[in-house]
């Protein structure tokens, strides 16, 4: 599903900064992989690549069976929106609009029919167990039910891959187990590949398998 | 255009006819008759005006008329003696036998004279009942005349007799009839037709002999559908009084008189 | 559509201030466009609308300019066959001293005749309302007018109206009244119909007509009749259907329409800056939100499409409410423009009904919809390339790349040096406008740049001044440049189009004044009307005598001045005793030797060109001036070029023996008058009113009258062209205040944080008032520096172009010394609002991470 061949990638500043080095990593369809590592090692950097978000400096990219190199920036874009959930440590939701009109809004920006993406997005607050607060702004929910909106909002396609950036990163500890029991159980119900980068050592024992970075390499891959 | 238009203002409505001996029942020739009979050398005479509109509202003039040379080629002036406004606003009319005449108009308010331009002989003759056509001298070829009979007007027998423009030839009227009495061959009255609709009514009376000349000294002309009347009077008529021509030019029509 | 309502419309809601403040900028070019056009073309279409209704069936017109047909002309077009109707025509207008009823235009025809060409549609469905049309044409008075204005002033038949005439105030007397509609529609219904040869004697056209109508014969078409009347006539004579007078007028009208739309596009330009400011700022702020948006999967061509749809409405409410506006302003514009045009021309305007022309609006409202696309554009693609990733990260924002700096001094650079060589190229007109508009590129491009550099200068005074509030203020220019500069580079041009506008005025006055001082030097004027430039009235040749002989006067020169055709364009015939001109009046020479110009002109053997006609036409020494006439032509060489400025197409001047003689008129339009050494000029006034007032209508103005007359005039002219300016101001301050508002809801934390660790509230509002003041006296330098190239090429393009006339370079000081205050006080009481907003802003919630 995910296969990453030597993949670098440096950001050219004032000074040079080497995020990954030559990484080599393959994710099959329906995995449930966590990544951990300290600040800096380049996890979220692993994510963005993988998500489509950024282009990297060299090496190999293939996101179900396609090469990203070979893609237009909108071909890119077109994969993300239906092939890619993105779940963002500080949920990354719109607060001028309810939870609805943010699920909706990827549907929107593919320009399905209104009437389906309205009962969609309805569908998918459901899922996420916010049927009550679907009119609600973002201001007005707690973090966990942000971030149930924003999982809502990453699976508006269904896609078959799922990132999440620190899901839980911003939530109590509470709060973040039922968040992560959610991903859990989207993961068993939909089937989708899911990465998580996370901090938190329970979130990824939790995973079947975790890739470990350090200085911009992988220095662990386990399974459970 | 303005050809005849005031010619006929000292022409056949005021120039009445002899009584003579009827040579002719042809209608052509009674109306040819009857405009020989009115025809003199000169005449002067003091005209007034009164013109009644639909609203009761009557106005008054008065002139000066003087006329000379000969028929076809005349000249005649006109000088307006009341009311105050219009006191001394002179008309110069110079005939040609073969062009449109000339107008001219004195003014002394204004101080100068001006030559009239008439472009359309249906137009009023100055907020009279009579529009200019109906002033002109008509020429008899212009028309085609039958006899409609015989019937008496005011008393007197006359001859009816219709008369329509020739093809070609213009007229505001589709037809008019005249009555033309027997014993002097003076036109008792004429009733003019705008399709058929009956459009002016002019009734001439008081006839007199006047130097051996019938002449009728009232003239009323109705307008059926303005629904005004204008009744012209000639007092101190005189025919064949010597002229000087010198009298009838633009600087002459400049001296007050 | 949707992305416009769900992404754009709570930004909106949330920065209503800003986003009607940017939507102004748009408003008001397009409020200040359509107005001022609209008023024109108001002016234009109410005096076509007059021509058009007073012509009646009239196919042509035959007329010599001003100088008017003689009597025996119309006999002459009577009797060519191909005119069925020919009816002579004297128009003018006349104070009708009636409380709010302004002037009437009085037609004078022949009524004789003239109903073949016209309509007298008169009330009561018959003629007879004429009360009786023998006293019409035998009483001068009689008057007939229409219905509306009969009912306006309660008059009716028999009422007296008073008006001036040449024997001084006269009454007249209704005679009759037009039914409404139709031709007395005409002037907006201020319609008097007199008889012509009363006419001539009241207005002092002696025996001569204004023009004839002309109706042809059944079959003869506009041109075969036009060529037979110009055999029958001969040369000299214009002969025009009479839709050729609204295209004189246009003709005369063009010069103020070409400085009207300069300005009103130029504050359009601005109004630009405008929106890409605000929209330069929006993508700024709004990267977070274009990030997610990116990740969510919208492409580049979304984004883009977000941004223009965002300026495409911004565009349409902010034309729409310009429209709205300027509709609003033509209303008050048209009758003062009305009135100027008649000021300037002497052509009779009763303007009062605006007249819309729906194309128009729909382009003026196509116009703010693409110039603010335009605006938008760049900020748009800039939106489109930002990458998710670091849109993603907070906190970081975009900073003005040293390479982008470097490629807009080049391009600066390449725009100046090919600017000046478009200069030097010389006089090609094309050459000379892209010259300016290189200049202004250039001025643009070096904008932000010189605007970071000044704040750097800056920061050291203000620190020195206040040390917290300075350096906060200057430091916030400094980091975000984007921010500022393109307000600093909009109040730069409009402060640079003030000083053009102030040093044309400024030139434009001096060069008038001092030709007003050399050539207006008479001790006494005597004029017909009130308004120099109306030749409604003239004196009769017969009244030079009567002027020359009373005790007080040394000499006068009777002046007459007539509008004619000069190829193809109305020109002014300016016809005077050249020896007399020559020896009393030390003209400005051009070119030419001024014995020499003198002599042969007084001779009659040449003419001599106001300078503006000559740089116009191409024309010097020795070229050969053809002028029809109604003698066939005549062709004068020029013997000399001489500085003049009595009229704006230009002025060709003649020996009145010539004149005369050529025109066959000997009427006088002005008298200048010379009093003997000693005798006071109010004294003479006297006697000439004594001697001759109490049997014509006369003006006798004092030399001072008559130079406050036409420096009045001209700061008139000069006024209706500041309007344009006041505007643009308007719309930078609008862009500070746009600039300080995002300034401080960028910085909220900032400032928060400021207040957190003990900044007074007073310290916080020193500071963004200082920031206001520092982009204003940034704009101010750039601005103030800038004026004085944009005022370079202002005179060029009008000597050039529009007026001809040289101007004298001089930065106009007086200006610049204003503006600096109004600026600066402008910049500050735009910081008010934002500067309590920042005060007052909760702590806690500016200290919240968002």
């Amino acid at each position: 599903m995910i296969r990453l061949n030597g993949v670098s990638k440096q950001f050219d500043g004032k000074r040079k900064v080497v995020a990954l080095d030559s990484v080599d990593l393959d994710v099959a369809r329906g995995e449930l992989v966590s990544i951990v590592g300290p600040s800096g090692s380049g996890k979220s950097t692993l994510l963005n690549l993988i998500g489509g978000l950024d282009r990297p400096s060299s090496g190999k990219i293939e996101i179900d069976g396609r090469d990203v190199a070979s893609l237009s920036d909108d071909d890119l874009t077109r994969l993300r929106r239906d092939k890619i959930g993105f779940i963002f440590q500080f949920f990354n939701l719109l607060p001028s609009l309810t939870c609805v009109e943010n699920v909706a809004l990827p549907l929107h920006l593919k320009g399905l029919p209104r009437k389906e993406i309205e009962s969609r997005a309805r569908d998918l607050l459901e899922l996420v167990q916010l049927g009550t607060r679907m009119d609600h702004l973002p201001d007005e929910l707690s973090g966990g039910e942000r971030q149930r909106v924003a999982i809502a909002r990453a699976l508006a396609f269904n896609p078959p891959i799922l990132l999440a950036d620190e899901p839980t990163g911003n939530l109590d500890t509470h709060t973040g187990a039922e968040i992560l029991r959610l991903i859990h159980d989207l993961h068993d119900r939909l089937g989708a590949t899911v990465l998580i980068v996370t901090h938190d050592s329970g979130v990824a024992q939790s995973c079947p398998r975790t890739v470990t970075l350090r200085d911009a390499r992988i220095a662990g891959d386990a399974r459970r | 255009m303005s050809e005849r238009c005031i010619r006929r203002f000292g022409g056949a409505l005021l120039l009445p006819l002899l009584i003579a001996p009827v040579l002719a029942q042809d209608a052509r020739q009674i109306v040819e008759e009857s405009q020989r009979r009115g025809r003199a050398n000169s005449q002067r005479y003091e005209g007034s005006l009164e013109v009644t509109g639909a609203n009761g509202k009557v106005s008054r003039k008065s002139w000066n008329y003087v006329r000379t040379g000969s028929y076809g080629n005349s000249k005649a002036i006109i000088r307006f003696t009341s009311p105050a406004e219009v006191k001394g606003v002179a008309l110069l009319i110079v005939n040609h036998p073969d062009r449109a005449s000339d107008q001219w108009m004195w003014t002394p308010a204004i101080g100068r004279d001006r030559r009239i331009a008439l472009q359309d002989r249906s137009t009023r003759f100055f907020g009279t009942d009579f529009s200019f056509e109906d002033l002109e001298e008509r020429d008899v070829d212009q028309y085609d005349y039958s006899m409609q009979g015989e019937e008496a007007v005011d008393g007197a027998p006359c001859w009816k007799i219709e008369s329509r423009p020739r093809k070609g030839k213009t007229s505001q009227y589709t037809r008019s009839v005249v009555w033309i009495r027997k014993d002097n061959y003076v036109a008792a009255r004429y009733e003019n037709y705008i399709k058929d609709a009956l459009a002016r009514r002019l009734r001439q009376s008081r006839i007199e002999n006047i130097q051996g000349i019938w002449t009728p000294r009232l003239l009323e002309m109705t307008d059926l559908r303005r629904n005004s009347r204008t009744a012209l009077s000639f007092e101190k008529l005189e025919y064949n009084v010597p002229m000087n021509d010198n009298d009838f030019t633009v600087q002459a029509l400049r001296r007050e008189q | 559509m949707i992305l416009l309502r769900l992404i754009s419309w709570p930004y909106v809601r949330k920065h209503l201030l800003r986003s009607i403040l940017t939507t102004a900028g748009i408003a008001l070019g397009v409020a200040l466009l359509v107005g001022m056009r609209t008023a024109n073309d108001s002016v234009l279409r109410s005096f076509n609308d007059t021509v058009d209704r007073i012509a009646g069936k009239a196919q042509l017109q035959v007329s010599a300019g001003d100088a008017g047909v003689a009597e025996d002309v119309l006999e002459r077009v009577q009797a060519a066959p191909e005119v069925s109707a020919a009816a002579p025509v004297i128009e003018t207008s006349v104070e009708t001293g009636l409380a709010g009823q302004g002037k009437m235009l009085v037609l004078a025809v022949d009524m004789t005749g003239d109903r073949s060409l016209r309509n007298y549609d008169f009330d009561g469905g018959d003629e007879d309302v004429i009360d009786d049309p023998l006293v019409f044409l035998a009483q001068p008075d009689s008057l007939i007018i229409t219905r509306e204005f009969a009912d306006r002033n309660g008059l009716r038949t028999g009422s007296k109206v008073s008006f001036e005439t040449m024997e001084g105030a006269r009454q007249f007397t209704v005679r009759g009244i037009l039914k409404a509609g139709g031709m007395a529609a005409a002037f907006g219904g201020n319609l008097g119909i007199m008889d012509i040869y009363a006419a001539q004697q009241v207005f002092g056209r002696g025996r001569r007509f204004d023009r004839i109508d002309i109706g042809l014969a059944e079959g003869v078409s506009i041109e075969a009749g036009t060529a037979a009347l110009q055999r029958a006539l001969g040369g000299g004579y214009e002969i025009e259907p009479p839709s050729g007078r609204g295209k004189q007028f246009e003709s005369l009208l063009r010069i103020y329409n070409t400085a009207v739309s300069i300005s009103s596009l130029f504050s359009l330009f601005i109004g630009m800056f405008i929106i890409y400011n605000s929209f330069a700022i929006a993508v700024t702020q709004r990267r977070a939100e274009i990030g997610i948006l990116r990740a969510l999967g919208a492409t580049r061509g979304q984004i883009r499409a977000l941004f223009l749809g965002e300026s495409a409405v911004a565009g349409l409410i902010g034309s729409t409410a310009g429209l709205g506006a300027g509709l609003a302003f033509a209303r008050s514009l048209t009758g003062v423009t009305g009135r100027l045009m008649e000021n300037i021309f002497g052509v009779p305007q009763n303007a009062q009904e605006v007249s819309l022309d729906p194309r128009f609006l729909v382009g003026a409202l196509a116009l703010g919809v693409v110039v603010s696309m335009i605006a938008a554009y760049i900020p748009a693609r800039s939106a489109a390339r930002v990458e998710p990733v670091q849109a993603l990260q907070k906190g970081r924002y975009q900073v003005l790349g040293a390479g982008e700096n470097r490629a807009r001094r080049w391009a600066a650079a390449a725009c100046v040096a090919l600017g000046l060589a478009c200069l030097w190229a010389g006089a090609y007109r094309p050459l000379a406008f892209a010259g300016y508009s290189l200049t202004v590129a250039a001025m643009l491009l070096l904008a932000p740049f010189l605007s970071l550099e000044l704040a750097r200068a800056l920061r050291g005074p203000l620190r020195r001044f206040k040390p917290i509030e300075g350096s906060l203020a200057v430091d916030s220019l400094i980091q975000a440049p984007r921010r500022t500069s393109a307000t600093v580079a909009a109040l730069m041009l409009s402060l640079a189009l003030v000083i053009g506008q102030g040093g044309v005025a400024r030139a434009s006055y001096e060069s008038i004044r001092g030709w007003v001082d050399t050539t207006l030097n008479p001790d006494l004027f005597i004029t017909a009307t009130e308004n120099i430039a109306s030749r409604g009235f003239r004196f009769p040749a017969s009244m030079i005598p009567e002027v020359t002989k009373l005790p007080a006067i040394e000499e006068t020169q009777p002046v007459r001045t007539a509008r004619v055709q000069f190829r193809g364009k109305p020109v002014m015939l300016v016809a005077i005793d050249m020896e007399s001109l020559g020896r009393r009046v030390r003209r400005i020479v051009v070119a030419g030797n001024i014995e020499e110009m003198n002599r042969r002109s007084a001779a009659g053997q040449a003419v001599i060109l106001a300078e503006n006609l000559a740089n116009l036409e191409h024309l010097g020494l020795g070229d050969m001036v053809e002028i029809p006439t109604p003698r066939g032509g005549l062709r004068l060489p020029v013997a000399g070029v001489i500085r003049d400025y009595s009229n704006q197409l230009g002025s060709i001047f003649l020996d009145r023996k010539v004149y005369i003689r050529e025109f066959q008129d000997d009427t006088v339009d002005l008298f200048r008058v010379y009093l003997r050494p000693g005798v006071a000029p109010e004294e003479g006034r006297r006697q000439i009113i004594e001697g001759l007032g109490s049997r014509r209508r006369m003006f006798v103005l004092l030399n001072r009258d008559v130079r406050d007359y036409v420096l009045g005039l001209t700061n008139q002219w000069l006024g209706m062209t500041r309007i344009q300016v006041i505007v643009a101001v308007l719309v930078a301050v609008l862009g500070i205040v746009n600039t300080l508002t995002v300034s401080i809801s960028d910085r909220r934390r900032e400032l928060g944080v400021l207040r957190a660790v003990g900044g007074l509230r007073a310290q916080i509002r020193g500071a963004v008032w200082l920031e206001a003041a520092a982009i204003g006296a940034i704009g101010l330098v750039l601005g103030l520096s800038a004026g004085a190239v944009v005022l370079y090429y202002e005179l060029q393009v009008i000597q050039r172009d529009v007026g001809g006339m040289p101007l004298a370079y001089i930065y106009p000081l007086g200006v610049a010394a204003t503006l600096i205050p109004i600026i600066l006080g402008a910049a500050l009481a735009a910081a008010i609002v934002p500067a309590e907003a920042a005060v007052r802003s909760s702590l806690v919630e500016a200290l919240e991470y968002e």
